[in-house]
Formats: C-alpha cells, structure tokens, sequence
C-alpha cells in the first residue's frame, strides 16, 4: 500500500484544511496510508551563510523522501497560500530537494464558495520551481468551498457529490503515483539538478 | 509627496533592499522615499493575534502615512518570499493600512527573470479584497543580473535603467495623486464622535455627559488627589503640583482621549475670557455634545480629527476668523501617540500670538509692514472654496481641511465649545 504524506498548510489549531485531510486520512484507509504532517512552529525562512535549514524542516524532508506521493491542503489567505506555507517550501529546497519528481495531489478548501482556486493555481506554479519540481497532478482541482459546512458531526464530508468527486480524483492519483514510479529514469539527473541549482550563482 | 519602501526581504544582504535605497536617494528631488524594515515580524497565526506588537503597529502607521507605497520583491519558487506574504497577512487581518493605496511594485533577481512571476504573484495578493491595494498597472520594473547591476556606490550602472526606472517612477507619482484623490472622501465618517465605543482608559459605567462627570468618574476609579505623588516619565509631582503647574502655562490646553470624549482642560480662565470657551461642567463629554449639532460643524470636526487618528498629519493649525490688528488666535491640534505609536488622543491648545509677535518685535527693534507678493491668507481661501479638500493629494489636504474648520471655531466659540 503507497504512503503518502498530507502537509496541512495552515497553522492555525482550527482548520477546516487539517479536517479535509484528517477526513481522507479515515475515508482511504484501505487504499492508502496517510500521515498527516504540521508546519506549525517553522520559523518564517530567512537565507543564511551557512545554509541552516530547521531540524523541523528537515524531519519533514525525511518524511517526504520516504513517501510515495505528497497530499497538500492549503488555505487561502489574500489569493494565495499562507505565509506559513510559502515559508514551509522555502525550507524544504534550501539545500535539501525531497520534492523532486514526488507526486502531488493538490486540494484546498475555503470558508468561501470559491475553495482556494486561487491559492491552488499559485500553488501548482510555486510546486513548479526548479529547487521543488514536484510532480503535480495534472487536471486535477479538489475545491471545497464553504468548508465550516461541509462536514458533519462524525467529521465525514456531506455532500455526495463531492464525496464522489473525491474519491475519483484519489484513485486517478493513486494510479499517478504508481505511473510515476516508472517514470524515474530522469531523477537522477533532476535531483542533481535541483541540487546543483541556484539563484545566488553568478 | 512621501512614500514608503518595502524591501520584501529578510536576508542580511539584500539586493532588493539595495535597489529601494538607490531608488531613494537618486529621486530624492522627485520624492521622499522612507524605507521600512520587515525583519522584526511575527509568523502569522491566526490563534495569536499579534497585530498590536510594535513591529506591525509601526509598518501600519507608516503605510496609512504615506502617499503610496513600493514594494521591491525578490522570487524564491516562483513566487514572493514568505517574509513578505507574511506582513501583508497581518496588514490585510486587524488592520488594513492598504486599502485604496497605490502600490508600485518593482523587483531585482539574479538571473534573466528579474522576479517576473514573483511579481504577478504580487499583484494577485495586493488585489485581494483584505488587502485592497491599487497597483499601478503596467510599467513593470525587472532587474536581472542584479549582482553585476550597482556599482560599489550602490548606484545602478546602467544609465538607460536608471531612465527607465525613472519614467516608471513618474508614472507612479502621477497615479498615486490620482488615485488618493479618489480615495479620500469618506474615511472621516468612521470618526464617533459620540464616543459610544469607549478604550481601555474610558471610565466604565458613569453617564460621560453627566455635569458631575469628573467626579463621578474619579470615585469610581478611586483617582488620587491633593498631595499624592503621580510619577511622570521624567518628574515626581503631586496632585496640586501638577495643577499649579498646568494651570500656569499661558496656553488654554484640553485633552481629547482616543475615544472623542473630552476629558480635561487646564483651567485657568472664567469662561468669558476664554479663547475657546470651556465650562467644568463640560468635562467628560462626547465630542458631539461640546459642539453645536450643525452638520457641516461636526463633518469638520471629524475631518480633523480622522487626519490626526490617521496619521496623515501630526498638528493641524489654523487661525480663527475675527482675528484683527490686536489679536491673532490660532487653535493646534496636535496627535497624541504612546510608545508604540498608537494614537491616543488630541492634544489641542488655543493662544493669541500676537502678544509674542509683537514682544519679538519691540525687543528686535522692527515693525511689520505689508507684503506685496502675499499670497491670499487661510482665512478668506477657506469659505470660498471648501470642496476643494476632497480632490487634493494626501500631503496636500491638511491645510485646505485645515481651512474649512475655521468656520468650526467660529461657530463653537460663539456658543458652547
């Protein structure tokens, strides 16, 4: 059974994004395991000369290595996603690339009806970058709007529709992450790439 | 007109903050660019709302301060670094100091692309609705290659990119006086001047518009009196020192709290010989009972006071109509701030200066004579054209709300104020 991390990108202790993930986390118990990861406490990322990277940071990077694919929830907050999110990759291709070729399921959701859409079209972009170059999902948006709503009392989504909706996307992304997996004849190379990269060179 | 600069950057060495401060002191004869530092700023968190801590309290007053605001970003993964999304997260969260501000936005990266994503990223976060800016569209500014771009002056080598970057420059000068043009029209109908909202120093449960407010409201507190000692910043006084002491400068001085409400003057004078009549009885009022209910009176009044609050503007001043050969009265409005630079009230005094006018002139020897060249004083601008006010840019509106408020003092003299 793949393993996946899900990243809640908030850090607020109520978030309807942690509900979403913490809700597949129980929903797909058979088909994945999912471990639900906090980027709570990460100081805000701040370059140094001896490229110090937060030993949270880099529990979280172990992590994601360890994974076969990468689920983030994010939150949007002024049209894009949280500080404390952007603060999170940031950290995570400092000096260390647990992004490179891993596959990504995007989702989001909102107190609005608009469910993140824009937060997620940044994400993608911002997911796209050379010192993170994940695999994302293609075609793929998962948006929950209305989310203070959308769950009932057993902390199960209500609506069927997007239950359905759901549930395709996860088995289309489990399917990608198995795909993936034989599409790694580059990764060598990416990693090194990633590494090897950088905004600072002359 | 004054800016602000923000360098989206906390790194120690920054190019970005180079690129602002060249912007800075090269333009300085353009405009006065004020550059602000982001580094003492909290993570954003919901569950800790650290809006009042004086890091974001300070960003917030220079940003309403100002006429407009440029944004130098970097690009790290494609978009703004996480130290700048997060001051615009506490400024889009209690406050919003952006709303209706024209923001240009600039950006310097190592390579060819010059922050070009980070930048429309910039501009979708500056759009949304908690934040509110309006960004100078177009006249994008990207520097690439910035390390070889400034010389060891910190001054960009280039010279057609410093015309360009002047031209943008321009640009966004005109647009700002444009766009505060637009926003400045209602902002002082937030003012209360029935003071119905309180802070944290307002005397709960006692009626502020009672006559016998002051004492009321000081058994209430259990306020110290006589010979107590109150220790000052800089003064150990009692109680009746502090008084001789108030009571004695030659200037009718009153408290405004941050509230509206009145809730001192130093009184010194009967009422009839006061320039702006006070009555004891007066002391703890709302704004809006000191002053006559005309609307034209009160729409002033919060005029003034709402440039104070906003910082706009630290002192209004402005001569009251009926001054002659023999007297020159003039009221100030001063803003009154705590260490944090919160706004805590206005600090109004009212003098004749022409006692001191006259007594500079017997002891230096010299008499006034009229100036040709004069330019129409206050007073007659202000009745002909109060309108004006609402179409002039934000450095320029004081003195013509200024104007206008003259009939105020006429008007509250004459009666209650």
């Amino acid at each position: 059974m793949n393993k996946f991390v899900a990243i809640v990108g908030s850090n607020s202790n109520k978030s309807t994004n942690r509900e979403l993930l913490q809700y597949m986390q129980k929903h797909f118990q058979n088909q994945a395991e999912i471990e639900l990861v906090e980027i709570k406490g990460l100081p805000i990322f701040k370059k140094s000369a001896d490229r110090f990277v937060p030993q949270e940071a880099k529990d979280i990077a172990t992590k994601i290595e360890a994974a076969d694919g990468v689920i983030i929830a994010t939150p949007e907050y002024d049209h894009s996603i949280t500080a404390a999110l952007t603060s999170a990759l940031a950290w995570l291709s400092y000096g260390i690339h647990p992004f490179v070729d891993k596959p990504v399921m995007i989702t989001g959701a909102s107190y609005g009806s608009l469910g993140s859409s824009r937060a997620q079209s940044q994400l993608r972009q911002i997911l796209d970058s050379p010192e993170l170059k994940a695999r994302i999902m293609p075609s793929s948006e998962f948006l929950l709007g209305h989310s203070l709503q959308a769950f009932d009392e057993d902390e199960n989504l209500k609506d069927p529709n997007e239950v359905k909706q759901l549930d395709g996307l996860f088995k289309d992304f489990v399917q990608f992450v198995n795909i993936s997996k034989q599409l790694n004849n580059a990764n060598v190379v990416n990693k090194h790439k990633a590494e090897q990269f950088s905004w600072d060179k002359d | 007109m004054k800016l602000v600069g923000i360098a989206g950057s906390i790194a120690d060495q920054s190019y970005n903050r180079t690129l602002l401060k060249f912007i800075a002191k090269r333009f300085e004869g353009l405009v006065d660019i004020e550059v602000l530092d982001i580094n003492d700023v909290p993570v954003f968190n919901q569950d800790d709302d650290q809006t009042n801590c004086a890091a974001i309290q300070n960003l917030c007053k220079k940003i309403e301060g100002a006429d407009g605001v440029i944004i130098a970003t970097p690009e790290h993964n494609h978009t703004v670094p996480a130290a700048l999304k997060n001051v615009i997260e506490w400024l889009s969260y209690e406050v919003h100091p952006f709303d209706a501000k024209p923001v240009m936005i600039v950006g310097a990266s190592y390579h060819t692309q010059g922050s070009s994503r980070a930048q429309l990223h910039l501009r979708q976060i500056l759009e949304a609705p908690g934040v509110n800016a309006i960004v100078l569209p177009g006249n994008e500014f990207l520097l690439g290659d910035v390390k070889n771009a400034f010389d060891e002056n910190g001054d960009l080598k280039d010279q057609r990119t410093v015309d360009f970057l002047q031209s943008t420059l321009q640009n966004f000068i005109r647009f700002a006086k444009v766009i505060n043009m637009i926003g400045q029209t209602t902002d002082y109908e937030e003012e209360d001047l029935s003071a119905k909202n309180g802070t944290d120093t307002t005397v709960q449960g006692v009626d502020m518009n009672a006559d016998d407010w002051l004492d009321q409201a000081a058994k209430k507190v259990n306020a110290v009196e006589g010979d107590s000692y109150v220790k000052l910043d800089s003064g150990l006084l009692t109680v009746d020192q502090l008084n001789y002491f108030l009571k004695t400068i030659p200037i009718e001085l009153t408290y405004v709290d941050e509230n509206n409400q009145f809730i001192y003057y130093n009184d010194f004078l009967p009422t009839e010989k006061m320039l702006a009549k006070r009555t004891p009885a007066q002391v703890g009022d709302a704004l809006d009972k000191v002053h006559p209910q005309i609307s034209s009176v009160l729409k002033h009044v919060k005029q003034v006071i709402n440039t104070l609050r906003t910082g706009k503007t630290d002192l209004v001043s402005m001569p009251v109509p009926g001054n002659d050969e023999k007297t020159h009265v003039v009221h100030y409005y001063k803003a009154m701030h705590d260490e944090a630079g919160n706004y805590k009230g206005v600090n109004e005094w009212a003098v004749d200066i022409k006692p001191i006018v006259d007594e500079y002139l017997r002891e230096t020897g010299q008499k006034l004579v009229n100036d040709p060249n004069a330019r129409v004083d206050a007073i007659t601008g202000a009745s002909e054209n109060p309108e004006v006010d609402t179409t002039t840019g934000a450095s320029d509106t004081l003195q013509k709300i200024a104007k206008p408020e003259v009939k105020i003092d006429t008007t509250s003299s004459a009666s209650k104020h």
